[in-house]
């Protein structure tokens, strides 16, 4: 064998040399890859190693402002799916879409198509509750499922449902605002969302041992409402019993404000819905709503959104005779002493006449709003004329927004008045505002003549409970003088005293108000009517101003002094009681009251000790069934206990159990006088309330209704010329 | 064998052994590290890999240490016999009821759990066969037809029976150690120079003609063109690569190994280990292993004969061009083909015949002379 010779050695020098530097080439290419090209590599390796998840912040809780929740996040979870990671693991679809439907109460079909698309994410279901969230994640854990996650997510609950429910609004289903504070608070009750970044495999599962990077969601701030959820509920019901009683077809407004600080103790509208699911409207019956085309739902749900308090217009009608009479007042123009008469004025060609037939002729101003006599205030108007009228129409808001947190309506108001504009508009026809703005205007007359802006949020709080942002009482203006505002609560509380606003009386309180019945002329119905009422009280040192509108009521009489007063004294009454505030009777209170007594129980004791009580207590008896022997005991007796009555009023006493020979069909007493009602009803055993004078226009069993023998009819009497007042 | 060489005997060259201890070491854990996820998802056990590896690397120890104490000189008369052994089994892959089929290529011989590839075997039963030959007919080189063509013959009946297989990468291995091999032995420049004008054209009438290597060599040229296709690995190497850095992710972290590349324990090991290990780790290992290629050419240049000489280089060669190959592939450097890592591959035959190999170097290099004749 030879040995290597020189030429070899020398070709291995060279051998060695190109591998050297082939060696050192590739390393240089390693470095231009790492150094050169290296940040834009790994932010590519990055992006698709990484998956990025949204954690939602929990969204703030709106509360009354004695701390009530009304619209709090509850944790849920969200079901989704990666489709195509779920596909590759060559887990079994219809098992595990078997399984998840059965576990989140769907359709298998709906499942199965939902993992078997061709997608990268899939929701399943959102925001279901946590204890099936755990289930499922129960589940994936021991099946080993991948491409499913069970997510934190948080849901909105209106714990008192439907109630306030335009001013809390509501959210969609990524808990943004869409309506009411929800959305006009949204920047602070929304909160920060946070991340959670994690790393992926090339299947999307989360790489072992790597520690997820949390950025942590920043909670919402909290929302403190003016509202006073009491006050709310009040109010609430009380247009809700209004809607029944007086077949009211387009739905009711009431709005209770502090006139002292413009804050907004209830704003309810109706109809309404649940913000829990929004886009079923609730008075709607499922009947009807499964026959509604998606159009028809559409409407039928932002018909129930709107909130008629503010994005609604409507014509004030005589209510806004006070805001004529304060212009007049703070102008001088006008008295209370002064003359006036009613007698018809004829303005451009038109005749304006007062309501009454006939008219009320000479009368003080005073008398004239009491009675609420339109040429009254068309001449007060005119005196004033049109730059000095108007100018007060701006001092109270009218041509403004009124500035509270929502969305309002554009107002329909005169741009350039003629003389016929104002000759109707002081007594609040032809131009349109919102119910708020006549609060608004109101407050102003109450408080002295401040006009405040209305606001609905107190403040803003974070979970700690410190104060974040506080929204103090915003003036904007003086309107009219102390002095006239004096004057005014007087003459307003003479109007429920004395005249037009009498159903809006409540002993004690002190009642101030106006009545306002007004024709909507853009109507596509004939007769549409928004009977509406303006109270404060107590007159002398308002704590509340309350509207209530009835929008379209289908009964005769349809006037805001027959039919909204008596909602607006009833809802007066409720919240002072509420607050707390102490009743100073007049003489003449306490002799009506007087007039009403309260029904002793004398059920279980024998007659004899029956006829004594009632006897001491002044009421007549009689009694149905075996009246000889006085030791026999009492069955039954109508009225029942507790019921107040008037003193002259029969008690029924049965000795047996009262059956349907015992049952009386009460008759119709419409158009009655108040002699004619009493002898009807007293002849068939009956026991009458009297309420009003005049002719009979209401009462409280219909026509033919069966009640017992000494059941209590309650009858709503009126002067026959009020069904005209406007 | 029966001549008495001039050359005394002396212990082995400790360089090369404690590299490929160090290398050795290095390949298992980045294996163990590559490996993992891939284990844990298709084989539900984490060492899965791990385990076959030191399984081979223990063997392949033992075959190092026997081949170290086998006289190389032996190994001349022995050539030929294993150069026909494995162009038998080379022939018995190709027959389909025999040779074990993967991904579209029959490679594999089947023994029991394990998978055989005659292929590795050839390539040291190759450069042992050039070697012998070469060192008695050295002076018949400078003549093309009765010097250089029958070597081009050999060489091509084994190329011609690995590339059928197919097996492209080990033919190309086969064709560039063999012809460093000749270089070495002193076949002339001019006849490589004529050998590579019909080569290459006639690699460019195949690429021309193959729709397959047309689209590798584009998505070499541009591996985004093709992101969830060909192109795939490409980006998912340099990836890793780019996210290493100076100094890496640290051992164990890659996140790319997480089945963005296939298969992260083979051919795209050194990926990996640049992603985790940085540029750091990238030169220390490219320097280990030209610490070999150094080691392993002075051990060609020191052999007391020319078979010794041709072995040692023909070795040191496979290694390095195994090397340089797999490096240049993952940093998309040349159009992609499966070449493994030596050492750090998972791969047990490849393994053991890579210790085998080393093992004869560290025994060629025991008669190390320094003396010149
Ligand atoms: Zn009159």
């Amino acid at each position: 064998m030879s040995k290597p010779g020189m030429q070899t050695k020398k070709r291995l020098l060279v051998l060695l040399g190109a591998y050297t530097f082939l060696t050192f080439l590739l390393i240089i290419r390693v470095g231009w890859i790492q150094f050169v090209q290296g940040s834009e590599l790994q932010r590519l390796a990055y992006e698709q190693q990484s998956r990025s998840r949204i954690i939602s912040p929990r969204r703030g809780t709106i509360y009354d402002r004695n701390g009530i929740a009304l619209a709090v996040s509850a944790s849920v979870d969200t079901i989704s799916a990666f489709p195509k990671e779920l596909q590759d693991s060559g887990a079994d679809l219809e098992a595990v879409a078997e399984k998840l439907a059965e576990l989140l109460d769907m359709s298998k079909e709906e499942v199965l198509a939902k993992i078997s698309k061709n997608s990268p994410y899939e929701y399943i279901k959102r925001k279901v509750e946590p204890e099936v969230g755990a289930k499922v994640r129960a589940w994936l854990q021991e099946a080993k499922i991948v491409g499913i996650t069970v997510d934190e997510d948080t849901k909105r609950y209106y714990p008192k449902r439907n109630l306030a429910s335009h001013v809390l609004g509501c959210v969609g289903t990524d808990n943004q605002g869409l309506e009411g504070i929800e959305k006009a608070m949204e920047q602070y009750l929304k909160g920060l969302p946070g991340r959670i970044l994690s790393e992926v495999d090339a299947k999307g599962r989360q790489i072992p041992f790597n520690r997820e990077r949390h950025i942590d969601p920043q909670d919402g701030y909290n929302v403190v409402l003016t509202i006073d959820e009491t006050i709310q509920y009040l109010a609430e019901k009380a247009i809700e019993k209004a809607i029944v009683d007086n077949k009211v077809l387009k739905g009711a407004v009431a709005i209770v404000m502090d006139p002292n600080n413009g804050e907004v103790l209830a704003m309810a509208s109706k109809p309404d819905f649940d913000p829990n699911s929004p886009f079923r409207p609730l008075h709607i019956d499922d009947a009807t709503w499964n026959s509604m085309s998606m159009e028809e739902r559409e409407n039928a749900i932002y018909s129930t959104w709107r909130n008629k308090a503010l994005a609604d217009t409507y014509e004030p009608g005589s209510t806004f005779k006070a805001i004529t009479a304060s212009a007049g007042l703070e102008e001088g123009v006008i008295t209370p002493e002064s003359r006036v008469n009613d007698f018809t004025v004829t303005v451009g060609g038109h005749r304006i006449n007062c309501w009454k037939p006939n008219a009320h002729g000479e009368e003080s101003f005073a008398q004239g709003l009491q009675m609420s006599c339109n040429p009254v205030f068309v001449r007060v108007a005119q005196d004033l004329g049109i730059d000095r009228f108007y100018k007060y129409m701006r001092a109270f808001g009218f041509y403004d927004k009124t500035g509270i947190e929502l969305p309002e309506a554009d107002i329909i108001i005169h741009k350039r008045p003629t003389e016929i504009d104002m000759a109707v508009a002081s007594f609040g026809q032809r131009f349109k505002v919102t119910p708020l703005h006549m609060v608004t205007a109101y407050c102003a007359i109450a408080n002295g003549g401040t006009l405040i802006r209305p606001h609905l949020v107190k403040e803003i709080t974070d979970n700690e409970g410190n104060v974040i942002k506080k929204f103090e009482p915003e003036i904007v203006r003086q309107v009219i003088s102390k002095k006239t505002s004096d004057t005014m609560r007087k003459l307003l509380q003479d109007v429920v005293t004395l005249g037009t606003g009498s159903r809006a009386y409540v002993p004690g309180y002190r009642v101030a108000g106006k009545t306002g019945t007004s024709e909507t002329e853009t109507s596509d119905i004939d007769g549409r009517y928004v009977a509406s009422f303006m109270a404060f009280a107590p007159a002398d040192n308002p704590r509340i101003v309350v509207l209530v509108a009835l929008d379209h009521p289908d009964v005769y009489p349809h006037t805001g002094g027959i039919i909204a007063a008596p909602v607006a004294g009833k809802l007066v009454e409720d919240i002072l009681s509420y607050l707390q505030e102490e009743r100073v009777y007049t003489e003449k209170d306490r002799k009506k009251l007087a007039e009403d007594v309260y029904v002793p129980d004398v059920r279980g004791k024998t007659l004899k000790e029956a006829e004594s009580i009632l006897r001491e207590a002044g009421f007549e008896y009689r009694i149905e069934g075996d009246a000889t022997n006085k030791d026999i005991t009492v069955k039954e007796q109508t009225p029942k206990p507790e019921t107040a009555i008037p003193r002259k009023s029969t008690i029924v006493l049965y000795t047996y159990k009262p059956d349907e020979n015992d049952m009386v069909v009460v008759p119709d007493l419409l158009n009655k006088t108040v002699d004619e009602a009493v002898a009807i009803l007293k002849g068939l055993g009956l026991n009458i309330k009297v309420n009003g004078e005049g002719r009979a226009y209401r009462q409280n069993y219909q026509q033919g209704s069966r009640i017992p023998r000494g059941g209590l009819v309650e009858v709503f009497f009126m002067d026959p010329d009020e069904a005209d007042l406007e | 064998m029966a001549t008495k060489t001039t050359a005394t005997k002396k212990p082995f060259d400790f360089w090369i052994f404690i590299t490929i201890l160090i290398l050795l070491s290095m390949g298992i854990v980045m294996l163990f590290s590559a490996s993992a996820p891939a284990a844990y998802t298709y084989k539900n056990d984490i060492y899965h890999f791990l385990k076959d590896q030191l399984l081979f690397a223990f063997v392949g120890f033992i075959a190092m240490f026997v081949a170290m104490n086998f006289h190389y000189k032996k190994l001349a008369k022995l050539a030929p016999i294993l150069l026909v052994i494995c162009m038998v089994l080379l022939i018995l892959v190709l027959v389909p009821s025999i040779g074990y089929e993967a991904n579209n290529a029959r490679r594999w011989l089947r023994i029991g759990r394990f998978t055989v590839q005659p292929s590795e075997m050839a390539k040291l039963a190759l450069i042992l066969f050039l070697s012998s030959s070469l060192s008695r007919r050295k002076d018949q080189l400078q003549y093309f037809f009765r010097g250089l063509l029958p070597y081009l013959v050999v060489i091509g009946m084994v190329a011609g029976l690995i590339v059928v297989e197919p097996h492209l990468s080990a033919t190309i291995i086969i064709l560039i150690v063999s012809s460093i091999i000749l270089f070495c032995a002193g076949a002339k420049i001019r006849h490589f120079v004529i050998m590579a004008v019909p080569a290459v054209a006639g690699l460019g009438i195949v690429v021309a003609m193959n729709e397959y290597m047309q689209k590798r060599l584009f998505s070499f040229i541009n591996p985004w063109s093709d992101l969830k296709g060909d192109g795939w690995q490409a980006v998912q190497s340099l990836y890793a690569i780019g996210s290493g850095g100076l100094f890496g992710r640290g051992l164990g972290k890659s996140l790319q190994k997480f089945l963005y590349i296939p298969e992260p324990y083979n051919d795209f090991i050194f990926s990996i280990l640049a992603e985790e290990l940085g540029f750091i780790g990238v030169v220390t290992v490219m320097l280990l292993f030209l610490v070999l290629v150094w080691r392993g050419v002075k051990v060609a240049m020191n052999a007391p004969d020319t078979f010794g000489c041709l072995v040692a280089v023909g070795i040191t060669s496979l290694i390095t061009v195994q090397v340089l190959l797999n490096i240049a592939v993952v940093t998309s450097s040349i159009p992609p083909t499966g070449v493994s890592l030596p050492f750090f591959s998972s791969g047990g035959t490849s393994l053991l015949f890579f210790m085998t190999e080393i093992g004869i170097l560290l025994n060629i290099s025991k008669y190390s002379k320094y003396e010149r004749i």
